[in-house]
């Protein structure tokens, strides 16, 4: 089926109601518009709340940067996009912590919570997200990732490898999304967080051709698709980012099994470069050793250096 | 099971058309079709004997039975070549450096509901099973006795025996999947009827000090860069590597080029690299052509080349200049001694 290539105006107006107003591709314009939204006067902030029950301590993390109203108005439609690549321990999105994030859009009075993935259901029913997704009365809404229609063509202005992403149609019936990743070894680039989450949203095929066909010889490779990761994050902004910083794997990553480390932190927050730089240190690691938040930096997508984040700390 | 009803038609046919019987015929055709019964049952429980042509992997599987009360859970898996990328996604390219082939999954359940998956990954040659093995396992577990070597870490365990890289998951973390674990990997073992080799780099490697189980293998860059994150580009390309860390607190890595040209113009990137790299500092032209700096991390690094290979030395701020040269220059002797 021919792919539909949206025209400008029809994606701009999309990606305001989305929140995406990096995608226009001004600077200026969109740090003012991040800035209203969800950067404080000091710069970036980011909750993490430490302790053993996951599900209340995502409810904690949230209140903590204002409450969920904050993120989801009344009658939003809302997608949630959890990790359930793999069902290995410490490699998928726990169950509690995408029941809580459910009910707190419920609570702001979401109309419609749905769940999108291309990834087939056999995923979710191993890892168990589908029984919870339903049992708190959202939706698993899954797209064929061979049918090229389900998948919209969206220009990537400040990418500077990326130039078109094929983003999940489905997306944009959508009022706002949340990014909901557990943070992880990756074999790829060392680091998976909220930023490559976001793949999840990009059709397999666009993803793919984030790794050079020649990358075994091409020298270019890990640094191509860390580059396009970052660029693909220039036109998908999630309203809010909650992060499984519980227990998840620092080796073997990201499919597993793995060393499991065990740091019960769930990270919340908007910026994405923010809090997967918080991320790096939970095993010993530094955001600028990540090609990928370097040059989600490098876009002006948020704050690498952790010493101008505001990390409000809270146990659980 | 689509195959064996057709068979059963064809033979019920035959048995119709026949006119040279002499016993009962209705006798006869009862007694067929419950051999031919008896004949499917005992095929279907083991999985080697039906699908073997077209699932080269399926007789490694433990049938039922064969792992005390640990039965097959659903229907195996396979993906070979680029299918892996649906089984694994992202993860997939480190198998393909090493050079992977297929893989079959298969899970296991006992009575108490208790769940294992065996994944049983076959590479393109000893070394690739042998370094994809180094890649997946850590440094704490305990080593078993399965395979050419095991390690069992909290609820996994992986070994690795010739081509074959064989990881079993626990999903409970208790004795009875410990257990489990082992008993499944030995019976894969024994089908596994072969055995392989260690790469000849690992004798690079000097055996005092070494902890055995940080030793990782590689065949390109992606491997290298999970050990080390040297720089964003792979400037100084090998054909193959390895990494030991020490008990003294050192690590070294030692990549083998086609020959003493290839290396000494590798090395030379390498040094380039490192003197114009933001996230090294305190860089230092050393005697015969080695080079020395500090890392972010505080780690002092030294390089050399000798013959067709380059070394690259990590070691703490807390050794003297002189001692640190000495430390190199141990490791060349012993890799001098190994080649001669």
């Amino acid at each position: 089926m021919k792919k539909e290539k949206i025209r400008r105006r029809e994606f701009l107006r999309r990606s305001m109601s989305l929140g995406l107003g990096v995608s226009l591709g001004n600077a200026s314009l969109s740090k003012i518009i991040r800035r209203a939204f969800f950067l404080t006067d000091e710069g970036s902030e980011i909750s993490v709340v430490t302790g053993s029950d996951y599900f209340r301590n995502t409810i904690k993390a949230v209140e903590a940067l204002g409450g969920i109203a904050k993120f989801v108005p009344k009658g939003a439609a809302v997608a949630i996009v959890p990790n359930s690549q793999s069902r290995h321990p410490g490699t998928f999105t726990k169950p509690e912590i995408v029941r809580a994030v459910i009910r707190l859009c419920k609570e702001a009075g979401a109309r419609e919570i749905n769940c999108l993935s291309w990834l087939s259901k056999d995923f979710w029913e191993a890892t168990g997200l589908v029984h919870v997704i339903e049992e708190e009365g959202a939706s698993l809404r899954l797209i064929n990732r061979e049918d090229s229609s389900q998948f919209e063509i969206i220009p990537v202005h400040r990418g500077k490898i990326l130039k078109e992403a094929e983003i999940v149609k489905e997306l944009f019936r959508h009022d706002v999304f949340i990014d909901l990743p557990v943070v992880k070894d990756h074999a790829g680039n060392r680091f998976t967080g909220t930023m490559k989450n976001l793949m999840a949203l990009n059709s397999p095929r666009s993803n793919r051709s984030f790794h050079r066909e020649d990358w075994k010889t091409n020298p270019d490779s890990v640094d191509y698709l860390d580059q396009c990761i970052a660029d693909l994050n220039t036109v998908l902004e999630p309203a809010l980012c909650v992060v499984d910083a519980t227990e998840f794997i620092v080796t073997n990553g990201p499919f597993g099994p793995g060393k499991i480390i065990i740091p019960r932190k769930i990270v919340a927050g908007r910026d994405r470069v923010a809090i997967d730089s918080y991320c790096t240190t939970l095993w010993g690691m530094k955001g600028e050793e990540i090609l990928m938040i370097r040059y989600g930096f490098e876009h002006g997508l948020g704050e690498i250096n952790l010493k101008k984040i505001k990390i409000k700390q809270l146990g659980g | 099971m689509q195959k064996a009803r057709i068979f059963t038609a064809k033979i019920k046919l035959k048995l119709v058309k026949s006119k040279s019987l002499c016993f009962p015929f209705w006798k006869l055709q009862a007694m067929s079709l419950f051999l031919i019964k008896v004949l499917i049952l005992f095929f279907l429980s083991s999985p080697q004997l039906l699908c073997s042509a077209e699932c080269p992997l399926c007789p490694f599987l433990p049938a039922d039975g064969e792992a005390g009360e640990w039965r097959r859970d659903g229907q195996f898996r396979s993906y070979s070549g680029d299918e892996l990328y649906l089984y694994i996604d992202g993860g997939a390219e480190i198998y393909h450096e090493f050079g992977f082939r297929r893989v079959i999954v298969q899970d296991y359940i006992n009575k108490k509901g208790k769940s294992i998956s065996l994944e049983i990954f076959e590479m393109s040659d000893s070394e690739s099973a042998f370094g994809i093995y180094t890649f997946k396992t850590g440094k704490k577990g305990s080593e078993v006795k399965i395979g050419d070597k095991a390690l069992l870490e909290d609820y996994y365990l992986n070994f690795w025996k010739h081509k074959f890289l064989v990881t079993l998951t626990g999903f409970e973390r208790d004795q009875e999947t410990g257990e489990g674990l082992l008993n499944l990997a030995r019976v894969v073992e024994r089908k596994l009827n072969t055995k392989g080799s260690e790469p000849f780099l690992t004798s690079l490697l000097p055996g005092k000090g070494l902890i055995e189980t940080s030793i990782k293998y590689f065949k390109g860059w992606l491997g290298l860069f999970n050990c080390y994150p040297f720089f964003p580009k792979d400037i100084f390309p090998f054909e193959e590597g390895i990494k030991g860390d020490y008990e003294s607190g050192e690590t070294i890595f030692i990549l083998k080029y086609r020959d003493l040209e290839e290396a000494k113009e590798r090395f030379l990137d390498l040094k380039k690299g490192f003197s114009e790299s933001s996230r090294h500092r305190d860089f230092r032209l050393g005697n015969d052509e080695r080079f020395e700096l500090k890392d972010s991390r505080g780690n002092i690094i030294l390089s050399t080349s000798h013959r067709e290979f380059i070394l690259i030395f990590f070691t703490s701020d807390s050794k003297e200049k002189e001692r640190r040269e000495e430390a190199l220059s141990e490791v060349l002797e012993h890799i001098q001694r190994v080649i001669n």
